[in-house]
Protein backbone atom coordinates (compact mmCIF):
# COMPACT_ATOMS: atom_id res chain seq x y z
CA UNK A 1 0.00 0.00 0.00
CA UNK A 2 1.25 3.47 -0.79
CA UNK A 3 0.19 6.37 1.38
CA UNK A 4 -1.73 8.69 1.43
CA UNK A 5 -4.84 6.64 1.96
CA UNK A 6 -7.13 6.97 -1.03
CA UNK A 7 -10.20 6.23 1.04
CA UNK A 8 -9.60 9.26 3.20
CA UNK A 9 -9.13 11.74 0.40
CA UNK A 10 -11.89 10.43 -1.88
CA UNK A 11 -14.58 8.88 0.28
CA UNK A 12 -14.65 8.80 4.06
CA UNK A 13 -15.12 12.58 4.32
CA UNK A 14 -16.25 12.47 7.91
CA UNK A 15 -13.22 10.45 8.96
CA UNK A 16 -11.06 12.94 7.09
CA UNK A 17 -12.52 15.87 9.00
CA UNK A 18 -11.96 14.09 12.31
CA UNK A 19 -8.34 13.51 11.25
CA UNK A 20 -8.16 17.23 10.39
CA UNK A 21 -9.17 18.18 13.92
CA UNK A 22 -6.66 15.64 15.29
CA UNK A 23 -3.78 16.98 13.20
CA UNK A 24 -4.69 20.54 14.19
CA UNK A 25 -4.80 19.53 17.84
CA UNK A 26 -1.28 18.12 17.67
CA UNK A 27 -0.10 21.24 15.86
CA UNK A 28 -1.69 23.65 18.36
CA UNK A 29 -0.54 21.67 21.39
CA UNK A 30 3.10 21.49 20.27
CA UNK A 31 3.13 25.19 19.34
CA UNK A 32 1.85 26.08 22.81
CA UNK A 33 4.42 23.85 24.52
CA UNK A 34 7.23 25.34 22.44
CA UNK A 35 6.24 28.75 23.79
CA UNK A 36 4.68 30.01 20.56
CA UNK A 37 1.58 31.30 22.30
CA UNK A 38 3.63 34.16 23.74
CA UNK A 39 4.48 37.15 21.58
CA UNK A 40 7.70 37.99 23.44
CA UNK A 41 9.10 34.51 22.86
CA UNK A 42 8.30 34.80 19.14
CA UNK A 43 9.67 38.29 18.47
CA UNK A 44 12.83 37.52 20.46
CA UNK A 45 13.83 35.65 17.30
CA UNK A 46 14.18 38.97 15.47
CA UNK A 47 16.27 40.54 18.23
CA UNK A 48 18.67 37.61 18.35
CA UNK A 49 18.11 36.86 22.03
CA UNK A 50 16.15 33.63 21.66
CA UNK A 51 16.31 31.54 18.49
CA UNK A 52 13.53 29.15 19.52
CA UNK A 53 11.35 30.06 16.51
CA UNK A 54 14.14 29.23 14.11
CA UNK A 55 15.04 25.99 15.89
CA UNK A 56 11.49 24.69 16.13
CA UNK A 57 10.56 25.69 12.59
CA UNK A 58 13.63 24.27 10.88
CA UNK A 59 13.58 21.26 13.21
CA UNK A 60 10.02 20.54 12.09
CA UNK A 61 10.88 21.04 8.43
CA UNK A 62 13.90 18.75 8.62
CA UNK A 63 11.98 16.07 10.53
CA UNK A 64 9.01 16.02 8.15
CA UNK A 65 11.26 16.28 5.08
CA UNK A 66 13.52 13.39 6.12
CA UNK A 67 10.50 11.33 7.10
CA UNK A 68 8.78 11.93 3.76
CA UNK A 69 11.95 11.17 1.80
CA UNK A 70 12.68 7.99 3.76
CA UNK A 71 9.09 6.72 3.52
CA UNK A 72 8.94 7.33 -0.21
CA UNK A 73 12.39 5.78 -0.57
CA UNK A 74 11.03 2.62 1.02
CA UNK A 75 8.01 2.73 -1.29
CA UNK A 76 5.56 3.49 1.56
CA UNK A 77 4.60 6.99 0.43
CA UNK A 78 4.47 8.69 -2.94
CA UNK A 79 6.51 11.88 -2.60
CA UNK A 80 5.31 13.38 -5.91
CA UNK A 81 1.67 12.63 -5.22
CA UNK A 82 1.79 14.11 -1.71
CA UNK A 83 3.72 17.14 -2.98
CA UNK A 84 1.16 17.70 -5.71
CA UNK A 85 -1.75 17.82 -3.23
CA UNK A 86 -0.02 19.38 -0.20
CA UNK A 87 1.97 22.22 -1.78
CA UNK A 88 0.85 25.09 -3.92
CA UNK A 89 2.50 25.86 -7.23
CA UNK A 90 5.23 28.50 -7.19
CA UNK A 91 4.57 32.11 -8.17
CA UNK A 92 7.97 33.43 -7.29
CA UNK A 93 7.33 37.22 -7.15
CA UNK A 94 4.13 37.16 -5.11
CA UNK A 95 5.76 34.67 -2.74
CA UNK A 96 8.79 36.89 -2.12
CA UNK A 97 6.67 40.04 -1.69
CA UNK A 98 4.14 38.17 0.47
CA UNK A 99 6.97 36.80 2.60
CA UNK A 100 8.48 40.25 3.20
CA UNK A 101 5.08 41.70 4.13
CA UNK A 102 4.29 38.76 6.38
CA UNK A 103 7.62 39.14 8.16
CA UNK A 104 6.83 42.82 8.71
CA UNK A 105 3.37 41.94 10.03
CA UNK A 106 4.96 39.32 12.30
CA UNK A 107 7.21 41.82 14.09
CA UNK A 108 4.37 44.38 14.38
CA UNK A 109 1.74 41.98 15.73
CA UNK A 110 4.07 39.60 17.55
CA UNK A 111 2.50 36.50 16.02
CA UNK A 112 2.14 34.68 12.74
CA UNK A 113 -1.35 33.60 11.63
CA UNK A 114 -1.01 30.10 13.13
CA UNK A 115 0.52 31.10 16.47
CA UNK A 116 -2.02 33.92 16.92
CA UNK A 117 -4.70 31.22 17.09
CA UNK A 118 -2.80 29.46 19.87
CA UNK A 119 -2.35 32.75 21.72
CA UNK A 120 -6.05 33.59 21.37
CA UNK A 121 -6.99 30.10 22.60
CA UNK A 122 -4.81 30.61 25.68
CA UNK A 123 -6.62 33.85 26.52
CA UNK A 124 -4.22 36.45 25.14
CA UNK A 125 -6.20 39.53 23.98
CA UNK A 126 -3.41 40.63 21.62
CA UNK A 127 -3.51 37.17 20.03
CA UNK A 128 -7.25 37.52 19.49
CA UNK A 129 -6.72 40.97 17.91
CA UNK A 130 -4.23 39.42 15.49
CA UNK A 131 -6.68 36.64 14.57
CA UNK A 132 -9.34 39.25 13.79
CA UNK A 133 -6.77 41.30 11.84
CA UNK A 134 -5.71 38.31 9.72
CA UNK A 135 -9.32 37.57 8.82
CA UNK A 136 -9.85 41.22 7.85
CA UNK A 137 -6.59 41.18 5.86
CA UNK A 138 -7.64 38.19 3.77
CA UNK A 139 -10.83 40.08 2.87
CA UNK A 140 -8.83 43.20 1.97
CA UNK A 141 -6.83 40.99 -0.38
CA UNK A 142 -10.04 39.57 -1.86
CA UNK A 143 -11.15 43.15 -2.68
CA UNK A 144 -7.77 43.90 -4.27
CA UNK A 145 -8.37 40.91 -6.54
CA UNK A 146 -11.04 42.98 -8.31
CA UNK A 147 -8.25 45.07 -9.82
CA UNK A 148 -6.77 43.82 -13.05
CA UNK A 149 -3.27 45.12 -12.28
CA UNK A 150 -3.20 43.30 -8.94
CA UNK A 151 -4.33 40.07 -10.56
CA UNK A 152 -1.50 40.39 -13.07
CA UNK A 153 0.94 40.69 -10.17
CA UNK A 154 -0.62 37.67 -8.44
CA UNK A 155 0.00 35.57 -11.56
CA UNK A 156 3.57 36.76 -12.14
CA UNK A 157 6.62 34.51 -11.92
CA UNK A 158 4.65 31.29 -12.36
CA UNK A 159 6.89 28.22 -12.24
CA UNK A 160 4.30 25.48 -11.79
CA UNK A 161 4.85 22.82 -9.15
CA UNK A 162 8.54 23.40 -8.70
CA UNK A 163 10.82 21.58 -6.24
CA UNK A 164 14.41 22.14 -5.18
CA UNK A 165 15.42 18.63 -6.29
CA UNK A 166 14.07 19.30 -9.80
CA UNK A 167 15.88 22.62 -9.90
CA UNK A 168 19.18 21.07 -8.75
CA UNK A 169 18.55 17.86 -10.71
CA UNK A 170 19.48 15.66 -7.76
CA UNK A 171 17.55 12.87 -6.03
CA UNK A 172 15.27 14.23 -3.25
CA UNK A 173 17.22 12.27 -0.61
CA UNK A 174 20.47 14.04 -1.53
CA UNK A 175 18.87 17.49 -1.40
CA UNK A 176 17.26 16.57 1.93
CA UNK A 177 20.69 15.63 3.29
CA UNK A 178 22.14 19.00 2.20
CA UNK A 179 19.27 20.88 3.84
CA UNK A 180 19.69 18.84 7.03
CA UNK A 181 23.42 19.55 7.21
CA UNK A 182 22.73 23.23 6.60
CA UNK A 183 20.07 23.28 9.34
CA UNK A 184 22.34 21.56 11.88
CA UNK A 185 25.09 24.05 11.07
CA UNK A 186 22.63 26.92 11.56
CA UNK A 187 21.40 25.47 14.87
CA UNK A 188 24.93 25.44 16.24
CA UNK A 189 25.48 28.97 14.92
CA UNK A 190 22.16 30.16 16.39
CA UNK A 191 23.23 29.06 19.87
CA UNK A 192 26.47 31.00 19.50
CA UNK A 193 24.44 34.09 18.52
CA UNK A 194 22.14 33.64 21.52
CA UNK A 195 25.16 33.65 23.80
CA UNK A 196 26.45 36.85 22.20
CA UNK A 197 23.16 38.79 22.18
CA UNK A 198 21.61 37.62 25.42
CA UNK A 199 24.89 37.14 27.32
CA UNK A 200 24.14 35.42 30.65
CA UNK A 201 20.40 35.41 30.13
CA UNK A 202 20.66 32.90 27.30
CA UNK A 203 18.25 30.01 27.80
CA UNK A 204 20.73 27.16 28.05
CA UNK A 205 19.43 24.16 26.14
CA UNK A 206 20.65 20.91 27.63
CA UNK A 207 22.85 19.06 25.19
CA UNK A 208 21.33 15.57 25.56
CA UNK A 209 18.08 16.20 23.61
CA UNK A 210 20.00 18.05 20.93
CA UNK A 211 22.36 15.13 20.41
CA UNK A 212 19.43 12.73 20.41
CA UNK A 213 17.53 14.73 17.75
CA UNK A 214 20.60 15.24 15.55
CA UNK A 215 21.37 11.50 15.72
CA UNK A 216 17.77 10.85 14.67
CA UNK A 217 18.19 13.13 11.64
CA UNK A 218 21.33 11.23 10.66
CA UNK A 219 19.67 7.83 10.96
CA UNK A 220 16.61 8.78 8.90
CA UNK A 221 18.74 10.54 6.28
CA UNK A 222 20.82 7.37 5.98
CA UNK A 223 17.65 5.33 5.35
CA UNK A 224 16.58 7.80 2.65
CA UNK A 225 19.97 7.61 0.94
CA UNK A 226 20.21 3.82 1.22
CA UNK A 227 16.76 3.54 -0.34
CA UNK A 228 18.03 5.21 -3.50
CA UNK A 229 19.48 1.81 -4.38
CA UNK A 230 16.12 0.05 -4.00
CA UNK A 231 14.11 -0.61 -7.15
CA UNK A 232 10.80 -0.16 -5.29
CA UNK A 233 11.67 3.37 -4.32
CA UNK A 234 9.17 5.95 -5.52
CA UNK A 235 11.83 8.62 -5.15
CA UNK A 236 14.21 6.91 -7.54
CA UNK A 237 11.72 6.46 -10.36
CA UNK A 238 10.88 9.98 -11.55
CA UNK A 239 7.13 10.22 -11.86
CA UNK A 240 4.57 7.48 -11.57
CA UNK A 241 2.37 7.35 -14.64
CA UNK A 242 -1.30 7.84 -14.07
CA UNK A 243 -4.23 7.64 -16.41
CA UNK A 244 -6.44 10.43 -17.65
CA UNK A 245 -9.93 10.04 -19.07
CA UNK A 246 -10.85 11.69 -22.38
CA UNK A 247 -13.34 13.95 -20.59
CA UNK A 248 -10.67 15.25 -18.18
CA UNK A 249 -8.20 15.75 -21.00
CA UNK A 250 -10.80 17.74 -22.96
CA UNK A 251 -11.42 19.94 -19.95
CA UNK A 252 -7.72 20.57 -19.45
CA UNK A 253 -7.17 21.31 -23.15
CA UNK A 254 -9.85 24.00 -22.91
CA UNK A 255 -9.18 25.34 -19.42
CA UNK A 256 -5.42 25.24 -19.06
CA UNK A 257 -3.67 24.24 -22.28
CA UNK A 258 -0.50 25.81 -20.91
CA UNK A 259 -0.31 23.12 -18.23
CA UNK A 260 -0.45 20.08 -20.49
CA UNK A 261 1.82 18.82 -23.23
CA UNK A 262 0.25 16.14 -25.40
CA UNK A 263 2.42 13.63 -27.25
CA UNK A 264 0.83 11.35 -29.84
CA UNK A 265 2.98 8.23 -30.22
CA UNK A 266 0.95 6.66 -33.05
CA UNK A 267 2.36 6.62 -36.58
CA UNK A 268 2.85 9.98 -38.26
CA UNK A 269 0.08 9.28 -40.81
CA UNK A 270 -2.51 8.44 -38.18
CA UNK A 271 -1.58 11.45 -36.12
CA UNK A 272 -1.60 13.78 -39.14
CA UNK A 273 -5.11 12.64 -40.00
CA UNK A 274 -6.75 13.28 -36.63
CA UNK A 275 -5.41 14.17 -33.23
CA UNK A 276 -6.24 15.88 -29.96
CA UNK A 277 -5.90 19.66 -30.41
CA UNK A 278 -2.48 20.98 -29.48
CA UNK A 279 -0.85 17.57 -29.91
CA UNK A 280 2.73 17.02 -31.03
CA UNK A 281 2.98 14.09 -33.44
CA UNK A 282 5.91 12.11 -32.04
CA UNK A 283 6.11 8.44 -33.02
CA UNK A 284 8.07 6.38 -30.49
CA UNK A 285 11.28 6.48 -32.53
CA UNK A 286 11.20 10.31 -32.55
CA UNK A 287 10.83 10.69 -28.79
CA UNK A 288 14.57 10.82 -28.15
CA UNK A 289 14.74 14.10 -30.08
CA UNK A 290 12.58 15.77 -27.45
CA UNK A 291 15.13 15.40 -24.61
CA UNK A 292 12.32 14.85 -22.15
CA UNK A 293 14.75 14.15 -19.32
CA UNK A 294 16.12 17.68 -19.60
CA UNK A 295 13.07 19.86 -20.21
CA UNK A 296 11.23 21.69 -17.41
CA UNK A 297 8.85 19.33 -15.59
CA UNK A 298 6.24 22.06 -15.05
CA UNK A 299 3.69 20.70 -17.54
CA UNK A 300 1.88 17.40 -17.26
CA UNK A 301 2.76 15.08 -20.12
CA UNK A 302 -0.20 13.28 -21.72
CA UNK A 303 0.57 10.26 -23.91
CA UNK A 304 -1.88 9.31 -26.66
CA UNK A 305 -1.46 5.89 -28.26
CA UNK A 306 -3.47 3.29 -30.16
CA UNK A 307 -5.77 1.96 -27.47
CA UNK A 308 -4.39 1.47 -23.99
CA UNK A 309 -0.65 1.87 -23.87
CA UNK A 310 0.89 -1.34 -22.48
CA UNK A 311 4.21 0.15 -21.49
CA UNK A 312 5.24 3.79 -21.33
CA UNK A 313 8.36 4.31 -23.51
CA UNK A 314 11.60 4.84 -21.60
CA UNK A 315 12.08 8.35 -23.03
CA UNK A 316 8.75 9.42 -21.57
CA UNK A 317 9.51 7.73 -18.25
CA UNK A 318 12.65 9.86 -18.03
CA UNK A 319 10.47 13.00 -17.87
CA UNK A 320 10.74 14.49 -14.38
CA UNK A 321 7.19 15.84 -14.22
CA UNK A 322 3.86 14.06 -14.15
CA UNK A 323 3.07 11.61 -16.95
CA UNK A 324 -0.53 10.69 -17.76
CA UNK A 325 -1.70 8.09 -20.28
CA UNK A 326 -4.95 8.78 -22.13
CA UNK A 327 -7.41 6.02 -21.31
CA UNK A 328 -8.11 3.81 -24.33
CA UNK A 329 -5.77 6.04 -26.35
CA UNK A 330 -7.04 7.84 -29.41
CA UNK A 331 -10.05 5.48 -29.57
CA UNK A 332 -11.18 6.88 -26.24
CA UNK A 333 -10.83 10.43 -27.54
CA UNK A 334 -12.76 9.59 -30.73
CA UNK A 335 -15.65 8.10 -28.78
CA UNK A 336 -15.78 11.06 -26.48
CA UNK A 337 -15.03 14.09 -28.62
CA UNK A 338 -15.80 13.07 -32.18
CA UNK A 339 -19.14 11.35 -31.55
CA UNK A 340 -22.19 13.54 -31.12
CA UNK A 341 -23.50 13.30 -27.55
CA UNK A 342 -27.17 12.71 -26.96
CA UNK A 343 -28.88 15.57 -25.16
CA UNK A 344 -29.57 14.94 -21.46
CA UNK A 345 -33.07 14.08 -20.37
CA UNK A 346 -35.22 16.97 -19.17
CA UNK A 347 -34.74 17.61 -15.46
CA UNK A 348 -31.09 16.51 -15.48
CA UNK A 349 -28.94 17.87 -12.67
CA UNK A 350 -26.57 20.81 -13.17
CA UNK A 351 -23.53 18.52 -13.18
CA UNK A 352 -24.96 16.39 -15.96
CA UNK A 353 -25.92 19.49 -17.94
CA UNK A 354 -22.47 20.98 -17.55
CA UNK A 355 -20.82 17.74 -18.71
CA UNK A 356 -23.12 17.68 -21.71
CA UNK A 357 -22.40 21.29 -22.62
CA UNK A 358 -18.66 20.70 -22.48
CA UNK A 359 -18.94 17.59 -24.61
CA UNK A 360 -21.23 19.21 -27.15
CA UNK A 361 -18.87 22.16 -27.37
CA UNK A 362 -15.87 19.94 -27.94
CA UNK A 363 -17.74 17.88 -30.50
CA UNK A 364 -18.74 21.05 -32.37
CA UNK A 365 -15.18 22.39 -32.28
CA UNK A 366 -13.65 19.11 -33.46
CA UNK A 367 -16.07 18.21 -36.21
CA UNK A 368 -17.47 21.56 -37.32
CA UNK A 369 -20.98 20.27 -36.70
CA UNK A 370 -23.02 22.78 -34.75
CA UNK A 371 -24.39 21.52 -31.45
CA UNK A 372 -28.17 21.34 -31.13
CA UNK A 373 -29.62 24.19 -29.05
CA UNK A 374 -29.01 23.66 -25.35
CA UNK A 375 -31.86 22.29 -23.27
CA UNK A 376 -33.75 24.83 -21.13
CA UNK A 377 -31.88 25.89 -18.01
CA UNK A 378 -33.32 24.62 -14.75
CA UNK A 379 -34.48 27.25 -12.27
CA UNK A 380 -31.50 28.75 -10.44
CA UNK A 381 -29.27 28.24 -13.43
CA UNK A 382 -26.51 25.70 -13.81
CA UNK A 383 -23.02 27.11 -13.69
CA UNK A 384 -21.68 27.24 -17.22
CA UNK A 385 -18.49 25.34 -17.87
CA UNK A 386 -15.58 27.46 -16.73
CA UNK A 387 -13.65 28.31 -19.82
CA UNK A 388 -10.83 30.64 -20.57
CA UNK A 389 -11.05 32.78 -23.66
CA UNK A 390 -9.06 31.32 -26.53
CA UNK A 391 -5.60 32.84 -26.75
CA UNK A 392 -5.01 35.35 -29.54
CA UNK A 393 -5.05 33.10 -32.57
CA UNK A 394 -4.46 34.50 -36.05
CA UNK A 395 -7.55 32.96 -37.60
CA UNK A 396 -8.42 36.12 -39.48
CA UNK B 1 2.40 16.95 34.92
CA UNK B 2 3.58 19.90 36.97
CA UNK B 3 2.31 23.27 35.89
CA UNK B 4 5.12 25.68 35.33
CA UNK B 5 4.24 28.66 33.09
CA UNK B 6 7.91 29.47 32.52
CA UNK B 7 8.84 25.99 31.33
CA UNK B 8 8.84 25.22 27.61
CA UNK B 9 9.77 22.11 25.68
CA UNK B 10 13.30 21.80 24.41
CA UNK B 11 13.17 23.50 20.96
CA UNK B 12 14.75 20.55 19.14
CA UNK B 13 12.30 18.07 20.65
CA UNK B 14 9.39 20.46 19.96
CA UNK B 15 10.60 20.76 16.35
CA UNK B 16 10.77 17.00 15.98
CA UNK B 17 7.26 16.65 17.47
CA UNK B 18 5.88 19.30 15.13
CA UNK B 19 7.60 17.59 12.19
CA UNK B 20 6.03 14.25 13.11
CA UNK B 21 2.56 15.85 13.24
CA UNK B 22 3.21 17.30 9.78
CA UNK B 23 4.52 13.98 8.46
CA UNK B 24 1.46 12.22 9.84
CA UNK B 25 -0.73 14.70 8.00
CA UNK B 26 1.10 14.03 4.72
CA UNK B 27 0.91 10.28 5.15
CA UNK B 28 -2.71 9.98 6.20
CA UNK B 29 -4.32 12.85 4.30
CA UNK B 30 -1.85 13.77 1.58
CA UNK B 31 -2.15 17.32 2.87
CA UNK B 32 -0.21 19.65 5.11
CA UNK B 33 -1.23 22.07 7.81
CA UNK B 34 -2.35 25.67 7.44
CA UNK B 35 -3.89 28.66 9.17
CA UNK B 36 -4.48 31.64 6.89
CA UNK B 37 -6.62 29.63 4.44
CA UNK B 38 -9.09 28.99 7.24
CA UNK B 39 -9.05 32.67 8.28
CA UNK B 40 -9.99 33.58 4.71
CA UNK B 41 -12.87 31.11 4.72
CA UNK B 42 -14.09 32.38 8.10
CA UNK B 43 -13.98 35.92 6.71
CA UNK B 44 -15.90 34.95 3.60
CA UNK B 45 -18.52 33.18 5.73
CA UNK B 46 -18.94 36.32 7.85
CA UNK B 47 -19.18 38.52 4.77
CA UNK B 48 -21.74 36.17 3.25
CA UNK B 49 -24.10 36.96 6.10
CA UNK B 50 -23.77 40.72 5.50
CA UNK B 51 -23.46 40.95 1.71
CA UNK B 52 -24.27 37.64 -0.04
CA UNK B 53 -24.55 39.20 -3.55
CA UNK B 54 -21.13 40.76 -3.26
CA UNK B 55 -19.57 37.43 -2.20
CA UNK B 56 -21.19 35.63 -5.13
CA UNK B 57 -19.77 38.08 -7.68
CA UNK B 58 -16.39 39.41 -6.44
CA UNK B 59 -13.47 37.69 -8.19
CA UNK B 60 -11.54 37.29 -4.93
CA UNK B 61 -14.45 35.77 -3.03
CA UNK B 62 -16.64 33.65 -5.26
CA UNK B 63 -14.11 30.82 -5.46
CA UNK B 64 -14.69 30.02 -1.79
CA UNK B 65 -18.45 29.66 -2.15
CA UNK B 66 -18.55 27.78 -5.46
CA UNK B 67 -18.77 24.37 -3.80
CA UNK B 68 -21.25 25.07 -1.03
CA UNK B 69 -20.44 26.65 2.33
CA UNK B 70 -17.05 28.34 2.61
CA UNK B 71 -16.63 26.60 5.97
CA UNK B 72 -16.92 23.11 4.49
CA UNK B 73 -13.18 22.65 4.16
CA UNK B 74 -10.39 20.54 5.67
CA UNK B 75 -8.46 23.64 6.83
CA UNK B 76 -11.37 25.01 8.85
CA UNK B 77 -11.58 21.78 10.82
CA UNK B 78 -7.82 21.66 11.18
CA UNK B 79 -7.78 25.19 12.63
CA UNK B 80 -10.55 24.21 15.05
CA UNK B 81 -8.10 21.54 16.22
CA UNK B 82 -5.29 24.10 16.52
CA UNK B 83 -7.42 26.23 18.83
CA UNK B 84 -8.39 23.18 20.93
CA UNK B 85 -4.78 22.02 21.09
CA UNK B 86 -3.64 25.49 22.11
CA UNK B 87 -6.32 25.66 24.80
CA UNK B 88 -5.44 22.27 26.28
CA UNK B 89 -1.72 23.04 26.05
CA UNK B 90 -2.18 26.39 27.81
CA UNK B 91 -4.43 24.93 30.50
CA UNK B 92 -2.10 22.03 31.34
CA UNK B 93 0.96 24.29 31.45
CA UNK B 94 -0.66 27.00 33.56
CA UNK B 95 -0.40 29.60 30.81
CA UNK B 96 -4.16 29.96 30.33
CA UNK B 97 -4.96 33.50 31.46
CA UNK B 98 -6.70 36.57 30.10
CA UNK B 99 -4.02 39.18 29.53
CA UNK B 100 -2.35 41.42 26.96
CA UNK B 101 1.23 40.35 26.29
CA UNK B 102 3.35 43.45 25.71
CA UNK B 103 6.74 45.04 26.22
CA UNK B 104 7.43 46.88 29.46
CA UNK B 105 5.81 50.34 29.49
CA UNK B 106 3.68 49.79 26.39
CA UNK B 107 0.00 50.63 27.04
CA UNK B 108 -2.38 47.71 26.46
CA UNK B 109 -4.53 49.62 23.95
CA UNK B 110 -1.47 50.51 21.87
CA UNK B 111 -0.32 46.89 21.91
CA UNK B 112 -3.76 45.61 20.79
CA UNK B 113 -3.86 48.20 17.99
CA UNK B 114 -0.45 47.05 16.76
CA UNK B 115 -1.54 43.40 16.98
CA UNK B 116 -4.61 44.18 14.89
CA UNK B 117 -2.66 46.20 12.30
CA UNK B 118 0.03 43.52 12.02
CA UNK B 119 -2.73 40.96 11.61
CA UNK B 120 -4.29 42.84 8.70
CA UNK B 121 -0.88 43.11 7.03
CA UNK B 122 -0.29 39.38 7.50
CA UNK B 123 -3.74 38.51 6.18
CA UNK B 124 -3.02 40.35 2.93
CA UNK B 125 0.52 38.94 2.78
CA UNK B 126 -0.56 35.35 3.36
CA UNK B 127 -3.09 35.54 0.54
CA UNK B 128 -0.50 37.08 -1.79
CA UNK B 129 1.95 34.27 -1.01
CA UNK B 130 -0.75 31.55 -1.19
CA UNK B 131 -0.08 30.58 2.41
CA UNK B 132 1.45 31.68 5.70
CA UNK B 133 4.24 30.31 7.88
CA UNK B 134 2.21 27.13 8.45
CA UNK B 135 0.75 26.41 5.04
CA UNK B 136 3.56 27.75 2.90
CA UNK B 137 6.81 27.69 4.90
CA UNK B 138 6.33 24.50 6.96
CA UNK B 139 4.18 22.37 4.67
CA UNK B 140 5.85 23.37 1.40
CA UNK B 141 9.30 23.82 2.90
CA UNK B 142 9.40 20.24 4.15
CA UNK B 143 8.45 19.03 0.67
CA UNK B 144 11.22 21.22 -0.80
CA UNK B 145 8.93 23.47 -2.85
CA UNK B 146 10.91 26.31 -4.47
CA UNK B 147 8.26 28.96 -3.70
CA UNK B 148 8.03 27.92 -0.05
CA UNK B 149 11.76 28.37 0.48
CA UNK B 150 11.73 31.77 -1.24
CA UNK B 151 8.80 32.73 1.00
CA UNK B 152 10.51 31.52 4.17
CA UNK B 153 13.69 33.51 3.60
CA UNK B 154 11.55 36.56 2.76
CA UNK B 155 9.64 36.24 6.05
CA UNK B 156 12.86 36.30 8.04
CA UNK B 157 14.13 39.13 5.81
CA UNK B 158 10.99 41.23 6.40
CA UNK B 159 11.08 40.58 10.15
CA UNK B 160 14.74 41.46 10.59
CA UNK B 161 14.41 44.54 8.38
CA UNK B 162 11.69 46.01 10.58
CA UNK B 163 12.90 44.70 13.94
CA UNK B 164 15.10 47.71 14.66
CA UNK B 165 12.20 50.15 14.25
CA UNK B 166 9.91 48.05 16.42
CA UNK B 167 12.36 47.52 19.28
CA UNK B 168 10.64 49.99 21.64
CA UNK B 169 7.38 48.05 21.38
CA UNK B 170 8.98 44.94 22.77
CA UNK B 171 11.50 46.07 25.38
Amino acid sequence: MIFPFEWLTAGGREVGLVVAVGVGFGFGFVLERAGFGRAQKLVAQFFGTDMTVFKVMFGAIVTAMLGAVALSGLGLMDLRAVSATATSATWIWPMIVGGLLLGAGFIVSGYCPGTSLVAAASGKIDGLATVVGVIAGTLVHAELMSRQGFRTFMDSGYLGQSYLYDLLRLPPAVVALFITLMAVGCFVGAEKLERIFAKDAAPLSPLAPRRFVFAGYGAVAAIGLAALALPASTAATPAPSGRIAAADLARRVLDEPWNVRILDVRTLDACAKARVPGTECTPVEMLKNLYLADVSPAKDLVVVADGNLAEVPAEIRSYRGKVLVLERGFEGWKDYALTAPSAPAPGAGPDELEAWRLRAGIHAAMTGVKAPPPPPMPAGGAAPAKRKAGGGGCSG
Amino acid sequence: MQRDPAKFWNPYLAGAALGLVLLGSYVVMGKGIGASGASYRLGVAALQVVAPEHVASAPGLKGAVQHGSPLDDWLVFEVLGVALGGLVGAYTSGRLSREVLRGAGVPAARRVAFALAGGVLMGVAARIARGCTSGQALTGGALMSVGSWAFMFSVFGGGYALAYFMRREWR
